[in-house]
């Protein structure tokens, strides 16, 4: 469409902020169970991998690929698309990055995820932290009712952030491929909680500077690039 | 007005007399339709929310009850054309609506068109528009050769926010439109210079959107006092004083604030009635609304 340019970001708010976050109410009363179970996941997923050593790796990326199906199904596609027709542009990303969590998980050697106690690994876990126990209540701040939570494991956003929290505590030559999805959901996250003029909005753009900032001390410390020593080989992988 | 037993949604209204109101002309037929709209941008986009489709039913409801008639919409307002047809099945209203739609794509306008139709269920539309002028070269000679054929009443053009207008413009001197949409308030007043009179002139209708600038013009003037010339013109808030404002303008057709409340839907129709400023008290308008916010 050539005529794109004429368009301001605000163009694209094609919904209320009353609307947006009924979603999540809607959501959360009437697939209670499946937001229960992906959470439960998420938190089964992050005990592993903050525990000592490498450990439950594929677990740990199935558990995340069927997350990430949940949200482009339940989120993405049952309730966000009828809002928003951008939604079918980005779903495929997402479809990708369930993908690439099952690819990782199925390969001889996954990503091996742990805490290194280095400046990423705080991200992370900083991250995670957020993601599972702040992000559902920064709603109230706002205004909105408890009800209208966005939980890790069924929300977008939360997802998206705790995911690149995930990553970050991850080594690995390919982890960068999980990367971009999250960092690009958060970047549209940002963009629209800020047209819907929400405080939070400078949340998820924070994440993604400290996503960068972490990603090239890594790659500049050798932690995706070198190989994993014997001691840490012998570690179990799963 | 809006007692009742029940939901306002669960009671059509077909057959219901609807009040006179001030109506204006359609140049290129003579046809009047009442002076204000109502719009749908982002107020009508509510997905499947059953709770949220009924609370714009009501809305649609009480916009008919007051005497109300054009509805506009887009493909590109989300569920919004889904959410009309909804409320129009509901109330039963397919007679009282002036049907107002847009064509939104570079791609098959005809494939869109049908989507359209199929939304609100509607056969024929009384207006179709090409938004924001998007695929003009192929889009406005699509909707002459609708109309030509009758399958479609009124061919318009629509802008927002003071966009490409020089473009508009062209388009206003060169073909024969029904309509052209354009934003216009007491704050936005750039298409009083060349646009509005170049409409007149060539006998083009306009309808106007963003009259409150998408709620943000009555969010800034809520809880300020209305100009004591208000009473004169009946206006009971700054709402209905914008709207007269606009419509008391010789070349503006119909207005179309997009509400969530049926209330304000009721209160913005009733601008519609009363006296209207003249000149010299738009000026007013303008300059008091200006300084205030």
């Amino acid at each position: 469409m050539s005529e794109w340019w004429s368009y301001g970001l605000a163009d694209f708010l094609l919904f209320s902020p009353r609307v947006y976050f009924r979603l999540f109410e809607t959501l959360n009363t009437t697939w209670w169970l499946a937001v229960a179970a992906a959470f439960v996941a998420g938190l089964v997923a992050c005990g592993l991998v903050m525990r000592p050593g490498f450990r439950g790796n594929r677990v740990i990326l199935v558990l995340l690929s069927l997350i990430w199906v949940w949200v482009s199904y339940g989120f993405l596609w049952k309730y966000y698309q009828p809002i928003n027709w951008a939604v079918p542009y980005v779903l495929p990303g997402f479809v990708i990055e369930a993908l690439l969590l099952a690819l990782f998980a199925a390969r001889p050697l996954p990503l091996r995820f742990g805490w290194r106690g280095d400046f990423s690994s705080m991200v992370g876990a900083g991250f995670l932290a957020f993601a599972f126990v702040i992000y559902p209540f920064v709603g109230l701040i706002e205004g909105r009712e408890l009800l209208q939570a966005e939980i890790f494991g069924s929300a977008a956003d939360p997802t998206a952030l705790g995911t690149l929290g995930f990553v970050l505590m991850a080594r690995g030559t390919w982890r960068w491929l999980l990367v971009p999805v999250p960092l690009i959901w958060c970047l549209i996250a940002s963009a629209t909680l800020w047209v819907m003029d929400q405080q939070i909005a400078v949340l998820p753009l924070i994440a993604v500077w400290l996503t960068v900032f972490s990603c090239w001390l890594d790659l500049k410390n050798g932690v995706t690039t070198r190989k994993i020593t014997e001691a840490e080989l012998a570690e179990p992988a799963d | 007005m809006l007692g009742g037993a029940g939901p306002l949604w669960a009671q059509t209204i077909a057959g219901q007399k609807q009040p006179d109101v001030m109506r204006k002309v359609i140049p290129s037929t003579g046809e009047e339709i009442p002076a204000i709209g109502l719009g749908s941008w982002i107020t009508f986009n509510v997905g499947n929310d059953p709770h949220l489709r009924d609370q714009c039913a009501d809305v649609m409801s009480a916009f008919f009850a007051a005497g109300g008639r054009m509805i506009d919409s887009s493909p590109m307002y989300g569920s919004s054309q889904e959410v009309i047809g909804y409320g129009l099945d509901k109330l039963g209203a397919r007679d009282k609506v002036f049907s107002t739609d847009k064509i939104w794509t570079s791609g098959d306008g005809l494939e869109q068109l049908a989507e359209t139709e199929a939304r609100w269920h509607v056969k024929k539309f009384d207006l179709l528009q090409v938004h924001n002028l998007v695929g003009i070269n192929e889009n406005l000679p699509l909707l002459f050769k609708l109309k030509d054929e009758g399958l479609l009443r009124y061919v318009g053009i629509t802008t927002s926010h003071g966009r490409r207008t020089e473009d508009v413009m062209a388009v206003m001197e060169n073909e024969r439109l029904d309509f052209v949409q354009v934003t216009y308030n007491p704050i936005d007043r750039d298409v009083e210079e060349y646009l509005l009179p170049l409409a007149y002139d060539r006998g083009i209708a306009v309808i106007v959107n963003r009259p409150f600038q998408g709620g943000s013009l009555l969010q800034k003037l809520e809880g300020k006092a209305l100009p004591e010339f208000a009473a004169e013109l009946k206006a009971e808030s700054w709402a209905q004083l914008i709207l007269k404002y606009l419509i008391a303008h010789p070349a503006v057709t119909c207005p179309i604030p997009a509400t969530t409340k049926p209330a304000h839907a009721a209160e913005n129709m009733r601008a519609a009635s009363g006296p209207l400023p003249d000149d010299k008290m738009r000026e007013q308008i303008a300059a008091v609304i200006g300084v205030l916010i």
